[in-house]
């Protein structure tokens, strides 16, 4: 077993008092924590701090540590025979650590065993089935897949280093989407049932079509006359390309809803699509065309703004 | 056997889990769980708690499930108490939703006004 020096992990004096501990710790965990430092070696100091705190902020694991008096850090050493019984309180002399080669097991897990161990006076029961590891990964999908599902390599840490899962994600999953895959996590220990996966979905941006949950949108470009007298327009969809009826007199903003073309909801339906209109102009006009937009203006007493001077003229009345 | 699309559990608004199944995936004591809805943090399906099996047969929203392990993750790596956890449930709850009424927002701008 490698010793490890936790009172310098948390640079405390070894006769620091539990707010020190406490203190020191959440200083460093602060500094440290994966979260909040984009440091490549934080997680491993996160983790450093984390394991020193788990021990010396619970003094019967304190107190076993301080067994073991002072070590050069990464020494390795023979723990104290009172050890072996320890992790169980039994009194099975096959339990706890009985018969096991120190030499394999990390200090932090038998330190850990302790508290797991602990039970209630006179309930005496062997530490209880541990449960596997959970584990937890991102994954950034196309709508395409979202849409119809989709089979996955996901990366894992396990005990033994990095492995690759094959999962089947389901049709229907959405932006932020989680999901649990129940036992396939890491495997328990003393008869604990596996961990399990939980996979959370990012939708990587698509060319064409934004999604809330299981709507889409799509920006749908209309010329100043095809939103005036309305047209025909075909349109994409996730699926083949339809014919959308853009009325006439559509303005800008306006959502044309295409009814269950939007994404599979996973439980047998569909969200809509929304063609999202905004009126777009030429960048120049030929002779004729400028002819024609003057002849409009002519003959047209649509004011844009009107709604806008009656309001200016109706806030103006209400302050004389 | 590789898993298949209906081995997956949907953590959303669809689904329920009962109050033994969220304890045991978000490594919260039975009191713990009590104590998250005294606060007012944590919201039951039902209101009413039927007596006497009481907590045990209390349902919750599987939503629940992702920001109330990210809680409990916080309170193990800096140590945090529990309502201090049931203030960050609060935050990454409101966080959740504001990011979701963003992304509704984004979604249904038309381009031009996106950029």
């Amino acid at each position: 077993m490698k010793y490890k020096d936790y009172y310098a992990a948390l640079g405390v004096p070894r006769d620091a008092d539990l707010a020190e501990v406490k203190k020191a710790y959440r200083k460093l965990a602060r500094q440290h924590h994966p979260d909040m430092s984009k440091a490549s070696d934080a997680e491993a100091r996160f983790k450093d701090a984390a394991e020193a705190y788990a021990t010396l902020k619970d003094p019967e694991k304190r107190a076993a540590y301080d067994e073991l008096g002072r070590h050069p850090a990464g020494e390795e050493f023979a723990p104290p025979p009172q050890w072996r019984s320890r992790g169980d309180t039994s009194g099975d002399p096959s339990g706890g650590f009985a018969g096991q080669d120190f030499g394999d097991l990390d200090l932090a897990d038998f330190l850990a065993s302790l508290g797991r161990g602990r039970r209630p006076a006179g309930h005496g029961a062997a530490p209880g089935p541990i449960p596997g590891r959970d584990f937890e990964t991102s994954v950034r999908i196309s709508l395409e897949d979202a849409h119809r599902g989709a089979t996955l390599n996901i990366e894992v840490d396990d005990q033994d280093g990095a492995r690759t899962l094959q999962v089947t994600v389901p049709p229907g999953v959405n932006e932020g989407q989680k999901l649990r895959l129940k036992g396939k996590g890491g495997p328990g220990f003393a008869g604990g049932a596996r961990g399990d996966i939980y996979l959370h979905i990012l939708l990587a941006p698509h060319p064409v079509f934004r999604a809330d949950r299981h709507d889409l949108y799509f920006d749908l470009a209309l010329a100043p006359w095809e939103a005036a007298l309305g047209a025909e327009i075909e349109v994409p969809t996730l699926d083949e390309p339809v014919l959308l009826t853009v009325p006439a007199l559509t303005h800008s903003t306006r959502k044309l809803r295409l009814r269950g073309r939007g994404l599979a909801n996973g439980r047998g339906g569909r969200g809509d699509l929304y063609a999202v209109v905004h009126i777009d102009m030429p960048t120049s006009l030929s002779e004729r065309e400028r002819e024609l937009y003057q002849e409009l203006a002519r003959v047209s007493s649509f004011n844009p703004r009107a709604s806008t001077a009656q309001k200016e003229h109706t806030d103006e009345a209400a302050t004389q | 056997m590789k898993p298949q699309p209906n081995d997956w559990i949907w953590l959303d608004s669809q689904e329920t889990v009962s109050s033994v199944e969220l304890s045991e995936v978000c490594g919260l004591s039975p009191a713990d769980l009590e104590e998250l809805v005294d606060y007012g943090a944590l919201v039951p399906i039902s209101d009413a708690r039927p007596e006497p099996l009481g907590e045990a047969r209390l349902r919750y929203s599987a939503e629940w499930v992702p920001p109330l392990r990210v809680a409990v993750k916080l309170r193990q790596d800096f140590d945090l108490d529990l309502f201090t956890v049931a203030m960050v449930l609060g935050y990454l709850t409101r966080i959740e939703s504001l990011e979701r009424q963003l992304n509704a927002l984004k979604a249904r701008l038309p381009g031009p006004l996106r950029s």
